[in-house]
């Protein structure tokens, strides 16, 4: 079974990001009109107003710009200490997610980073989420 | 933001109207209730109506207005606009609502356009009674694109964290230590043992206490976090040439500006890469010329802080130090009352209570009216407000009526 975690929003532009992330694809929105990339999901191109866009998959390197760890446990599913970080993809898109294979103590400001996968599952279902790591 | 803002129309905006009635529950009192302690003077049964309806009848006392004399109503928290003026027994010709500089903001445009001569901006949030979180499973605003529900797959949630992870990033960058924010929560809590209105009257604090304290999100301490709790406010804003006639000095309001930092902020850009100094800087450019006042006059400082860190983010922005510099800004009591520039001297949302920008409002106009006692700021005249909530940054400059 996979591990539990809190829900998901879905709408039809996260649901589609998230059936790309059952085959380990991270892809993002990016308008065909002027190329920028957009996160989270949505219906139009925040630059242009085009609503025209690819799934583009992202290169899955980036670096590491902030941290924090839970002290207090909010969700059942992520019980204290819990670390959440920030990553700068490559791409631009600024991305929320966990550090994999990586100590509270080993985490530094600009560290380069790349994308892993951990099972997931909601109401809505299995999923796989996607994590950074260290770059090897 | 498409241009600069328009001077020489905000110009003839100053002055145009002044505070002359604020009102406020007993938040103490408040705050015991909400948690079943039976108190004489407490929240009316969790109901957001009560609280705003209690804190307006003792700002109209205030201004030594009546009801009759309302014109124009400003609605804030969760409060529906209709039921709450038919609570009041209001027909106002004007109306509109929001957070508390939003609402002294329209209401002075509305006098000045000759839509109404004397606003009640109200307020009431039982939010501690109705146990409204502000994070986890049930968190407010869940199953929208609010970024700390968005990101649950990955286990952000809170505001809190949200202000944690754009600490940590000036400790990055800038090298500010947990020492250092220190001094914020207890210099609030310091101006709170002043303050008879405040939750933490009784209860002082130290920089080793807040220290000790636990974590929630590192690296914020629980004495980083706001105090959740039931209250009303309620300010009367009046056409200034009818101020005069009422039972305080007024208060005029002389400045204002406004700039709003949305994109990308779900990916919470705004906060991370420019710590909405951006939006700062624009409001600079309103709220001090209009005003006709620069950083140097201003005698006593309020900001939003329903956690510590807006203090140092808006010390910067505003340009009151420069950016990065904040940390040791606010060491050795220079914003504390008797410092240079005493900031949130109620207790602010940390030790008074949490009422989102509004007793800010309050504590503001009471410094310029004087007679605080031991927190009154020697000689105030000219004060200033800093609101810089979700990209929303605006600002007020008040000055004495006399």
């Amino acid at each position: 079974m996979a591990t539990q975690r809190p829900p998901r929003v879905m709408d039809p532009y996260a649901e589609r990001f998230w059936e790309f992330t059952g085959q380990r694809e991270l892809r993002l929105q990016r308008c065909t009109e002027c190329d920028r990339f957009r996160w989270p999901p949505g219906p139009i191109c925040d630059s242009c107003l085009s609503e025209d866009y690819d799934w583009s998959e992202v290169s899955g390197r980036g670096t590491l710009l902030t941290w924090v760890t839970y002290r207090r446990p909010y969700f059942p599913e992520y019980p204290a200490p819990h670390t959440v970080i920030m990553v700068e993809l490559d791409e631009g898109p600024l991305f929320v997610t966990q550090p994999h294979e990586l100590e509270t103590g080993g985490l530094r400001d600009g560290l380069a980073m790349e994308l892993d996968w951990l099972d997931g599952e909601d109401q809505y279902g299995e999923y796989q989420l996607p994590v950074f790591r260290p770059a090897g | 933001m498409a241009a600069q803002a328009d001077l020489d129309r905000l110009w003839p905006l100053k002055d145009v109207a002044a505070i002359v009635g604020v009102g406020e529950t007993d938040y103490a009192a408040d705050y015991r209730t909400a948690r079943g302690e039976a108190t004489a003077t407490g929240s009316g049964g969790g109901d957001s109506y009560v609280l705003a309806a209690r804190a307006f009848r003792r700002a109209l006392d205030d201004a030594g207005l009546e009801k009759g004399d309302i014109d124009g109503l400003c609605v804030g928290g969760p409060l529906a606009h209709e039921r709450i003026a038919e609570l009041l027994g209001l027909n106002p010709r004007w109306s509109s609502g929001g957070d508390a500089p939003r609402s002294v903001i329209d209401a002075v445009q509305a006098i000045q356009a000759g839509l109404c001569t004397t606003v009640a901006c109200v307020y009431g949030n039982a939010q501690r009674s109705a146990n409204v979180q502000y994070g986890g499973p049930q968190a407010m605003g869940g199953g929208g694109i609010l970024s700390y529900v968005y990101y649950a797959p990955w286990g952000l949630t809170s505001q809190g964290a949200l202000y944690a992870l754009m600490f940590k990033r000036h400790q990055l960058v800038y090298g500010t230590t947990e020492e250092q924010l220190a001094a914020i929560p207890v210099a609030l809590r310091k101006h709170a043992t002043l303050n008879p209105n405040a939750i933490m009257r009784e209860r002082p604090m130290t920089t080793e206490d807040y220290l000790n304290a636990r974590y929630i999100v590192e690296p914020l301490r629980l004495f980083d976090y706001c105090l959740v709790n039931d209250g009303g406010v309620a300010l009367i804003v009046q056409r200034a040439d009818l101020a005069r006639e009422r039972r305080h000095e007024p208060v005029l309001v002389s400045g204002f500006g406004w700039s709003e930092l949305s994109v990308d902020a779900t990916q919470l850009r705004p906060r991370i890469k420019d710590f909405y100094f951006p939006a700062h800087h624009d409001v600079v450019a309103q709220v001090y010329p209009m005003a006709g006042v620069t950083q140097d006059d201003i005698d006593v400082y309020a900001t939003y802080d329903s956690f510590s860190v807006h203090l140092l983010f808006t010390l910067e922005g505003f340009g009151f130090c420069g950016e990065g510099e904040s940390g040791a800004f606010i060491q050795d009591g220079r914003i504390e009352v008797g410092g240079e520039l005493p900031c949130n001297t109620s207790g602010g949302m940390l030790s008074e209570s949490y009422m989102q920008s509004w007793n800010q409002q309050v504590e503001l106009v009471r410094q310029l009216r004087g007679g605080l006692g031991d927190r009154q700021v020697e000689g105030a005249e000219v004060a200033q407000y800093a609101h810089d909530v979700a990209g929303k940054c605006m600002s007020l400059i008040y000055t004495k009526g006399g």
